[in-house]
């Protein structure tokens, strides 16, 4: 973090550059623009618990869900009966002013990215003792429990969804909610990038490895990993919730299961996009993430009707041409760019061995 | 790391050059064509819905087009539609929908499969001023938003079942009767429970058994269980497809006696050729019945839709297929009294439609929701082995009599 080169500087404000020119170069994208923004976000989010930490969860869409449902109550609660909006489907309605409406948002985001960090406290000490496969299938039930209890209560809609507050019609220009959510999300994906980098250059992240490596070594060394592993999941999850925050605002309509604790979709995705990228790098997530959604956007509309069956093709073409994703098979390929000093006596006493 | 950082350049120029050179080549009138767009769930839980739909819109454009289109200003225009699959996904639905209306530049929408959909769909037509007629949003909730560019062809939800409430209370001798209920959670069905709460309250009636049934429903022997023990006048179910499917399952399974079954979506279920015998008896709710009397000059009448629906598609044609063919009917009805294709003179246009389908007759309330057609309910009776869907509701159309109380499963053969 300290010396930043100065052929990373360009790089950065390139992307910077690049990132703040987006919506208006590519004006008809501006959503697909976002998605791709908060999806980065959600596969760094992952890549710091199952990547650096080898504790692979799916119950991340746990707090990207409740981000949601979160900002919209506190976006509406803060100056409507939040049970009259949702009685019957969302009969009544009320309208926000436009402060009213971006105040709403901004104190919603801000109670979106903490109570899930401390929720995931919370259940972190109850469940992170678990190690492995019982930590996986174990969060694996969090996202699908929060999907039907969310869908049983009154006050955020139940089943008949959460319709958030609609953008603020004094604002005519049409293009303007689309540019507020894509710098909403951008924002959040600088925010965390430069989070996750400092974690990479911080001593965090090499006990986060230990655990990875060898938990019960790295306990032995004095490292008290409980501690480690909750911080660790607190911050996935904040970043997460603030995820969830921006993508109900964008979306307009929250549905228990289908859009809030999606774990079918967003669940599964955050953890391909990582795996495909490479998990435990840095630029690993975001990479898979691009790559995936182009592929999806690009694709799977000419595939009406398939594109879940290709997606099951693309993910055995992962796991078995690149169990460690596209940044770990160029990094066996070329090891050297990476900085990697290969000794090539010792290279080739390992091929005799074979 | 920096050799991977020009990669990664090189790989984000690539993509930026890519997508400037893809600029939008559509427009909503291309030649002779206008284009419409509809996100559909072609996969997904609600994927044999959404094909129903599909096929309603394909029949309509097939027929508009091959007797001679649309006139708008002296030229003959025909349509055509842009369809993108929801997965029967809101968030996804909501997405397309912009893509649709960005990226493609369509400017007129068909609506997708389901209220859920709509309801998530409905924002984004209207903050872009796209008119879209739907035929599957049936959410009371969406015609209270005020949106001024959502027009539905369908009754609203909450309507579907009141009516089979009272004809329990009609048969009850106009007491209250009591009612056991159970619901999908999703938009749609929740809905349609906000109506029979309203005729619950309206005729005195008691609700005893008030369930939420999951989505991806495949079970409902809890409840069933429970109206075994605690015998309900009615039991009132609505699940979309898979909801029907399973209720007539279990119920059959688990030899369930109730005087009086309604339902939802038993057509587009195929009840009566799925279940045979097991369905009989079963009432259902109805936007449209081929033996209705309507007519138009496109599809001629009820039954002949469906004879010509049939050797299209191969099955009959559920109320989600009619109602979609009739959202194209008034599209273009809209164009050509608009006489442009500018998009406020035709959302004005569908303002003032008042005309009669095959479907029914049509006519936008204040709020989008179509005014001007009942809805009906028909009754599953099988002779022998052939079972067939007879409207007994409301009297207007009804071929049949209303059989009541079912008979009990040890009576029945």
């Amino acid at each position: 973090m300290e010396k930043l080169k100065q052929k990373d500087l360009i790089l950065y404000s390139g992307l910077i550059i690049l990132g703040l020119a987006a919506p208006y170069l590519f004006s008809a994208f501006k959503v697909q623009l976002t998605y791709l923004c908060v999806l980065i976000v959600l596969a760094m989010t992952w890549n710091l618990q199952g990547g650096e930490m080898g504790y692979n969860t799916f119950g991340n869409i746990l707090f990207y869900g409740l981000g949601m449902y979160l900002t919209a109550s506190v976006q509406v609660g803060m100056f409507f009966p939040l049970a009259e909006w949702t009685e019957s489907g969302g009969e009544k309605t009320f309208v926000h002013t436009t402060a009213q409406y971006f105040q709403g948002i901004g104190v919603g985001l801000l109670v979106s990215a903490i109570v899930p960090a401390v929720i995931a406290g919370a259940i972190g000490y109850a469940i992170l003792g678990l190690r492995g496969h019982y930590f996986a299938i174990c969060t694996l039930g969090l996202g699908i429990a929060a999907g039907e209890i969310a869908g049983g209560i009154e006050i955020i809609g139940a089943g008949q969804g959460f319709t958030t507050p609609p953008f603020p019609a004094e604002i005519v220009d049409t293009e303007a909610r689309g540019k507020f959510f894509y710098f909403l999300s951008f924002a959040l994906l600088v925010g965390t990038f430069i989070f996750v980098k400092y974690i990479y250059g911080s001593r965090f992240r090499l006990i986060l490895n230990a655990i990875r490596d060898n938990e019960d070594k790295a306990e032995a060394m004095g490292i008290q990993t409980m501690k480690y592993k909750i911080v660790g999941w607190m911050c996935s999850a904040f970043f997460c919730g603030l995820a969830g925050g921006i993508m109900g605002g964008l979306i307009g309509y929250i549905d228990s299961t289908d859009v809030a604790f999606d774990g079918r979709e967003m669940g599964v995705f955050m953890v391909l996009m990582a795996i495909l990228g490479g998990k435990g790098t840095l630029w690993g997530p975001v990479i898979g993430a691009t790559l995936f959604h182009f592929f999806k956007e690009g694709l799977w509309t000419l595939i009406l009707g398939w594109q879940y069956v290709a997606l099951g093709v693309l993910i055995v073409v992962i796991v078995v041409y690149f169990p460690e994703g596209l940044m770990g098979w160029l990094r066996e390929k070329y090891p050297e760019r990476f900085g990697e000093v290969i000794d090539e006596k010792d290279r080739k006493a390992q091929v005799e061995l074979k | 790391m920096n050799k991977i950082a020009k990669l990664f350049v090189t790989f984000i120029s690539a993509i930026t050059l890519a997508l400037v050179s893809f600029t939008s080549s559509f427009a909503k009138v291309e030649g002779e064509y206008i284009v419409l767009g509809s996100a559909i769930s072609l996969t997904g839980k609600y994927s044999s819905n959404g094909v129903h739909t599909q096929n309603g819109y394909n029949m309509a454009v097939d027929r508009i087009n091959k007797m001679g289109g649309v006139e708008v200003q002296g030229k003959k225009y025909k349509f055509e539609i842009i369809y993108y699959d929801d997965e029967s996904n809101p968030k996804r639905a909501a997405q397309l929908a912009e893509r649709l209306i960005k990226q493609d530049g369509v400017h007129y929408m068909l609506g997708p499969y389901s209220s859920g959909l709509t309801k998530a769909i409905a924002p984004v037509t209207e903050k872009y001023k796209i008119p879209m007629v739907e035929a599957n949003g049936a959410s009371r909730s969406l015609f209270t938003k005020g949106y001024k560019y959502l027009f539905a062809v369908l009754s609203p939800a909450n309507q579907y079942l009141e009516v089979a409430i009272d004809l329990a209370v009609e048969k009850n001798g106009g007491k209250g009767v009591k009612i056991a209920q159970a619901f999908e959670q999703d938009a749609f069905s929740q809905d349609v429970r906000l109506g029979i709460l309203d005729a619950a309250k309206r005729t005195g009636s008691e609700i005893i058994i008030d369930d939420k049934l999951p989505k991806e429903l495949n079970d409902m022997a809890a409840t069933l269980a429970k109206v075994k023990a605690v015998k309900p006048d009615v039991l009132v179910v609505s699940g979309h497809t898979k909801g029907a499917l399973t209720a007539i399952r279990q119920i059959s399974e688990m030899k369930v006696d109730v005087p009086m079954l309604a339902m939802t979506h038993c057509d587009a279920a195929k009840l009566s050729k799925q279940h045979g015998k097991k369905s009989e008896f079963a009432l259902c709710a109805s936007q449209w019945h081929k033996n209705l009397s309507y007519k138009d000059k496109f599809f001629g009448s009820g039954k002949k839709y469906a004879k010509d629906f049939q050797k299209e598609f191969g099955y009959d044609p559920p109320y989600q297929s009619a109602e979609s063919s009739a959202a194209l009917l008034v599209f273009k009805d809209a164009f050509e009294r608009a006489n442009s294709f500018d998009r406020d003179a035709v959302r004005d246009a569908l303002v003032d439609t008042e005309m009669q389908t095959f479907y029914g007759n049509i006519k936008f309330g204040p709020g989008g929701q179509n005014v001007a057609k009942p809805m009906i309910l028909f009754q599953v009776r099988c002779k022998g082995d052939d079972c067939e869907n007879r409207v007994v509701a409301p009297t207007k159309w009804a071929s049949d009599k209303f059989y009541h109380p079912i008979p009990k499963w040890s009576e029945r053969s």
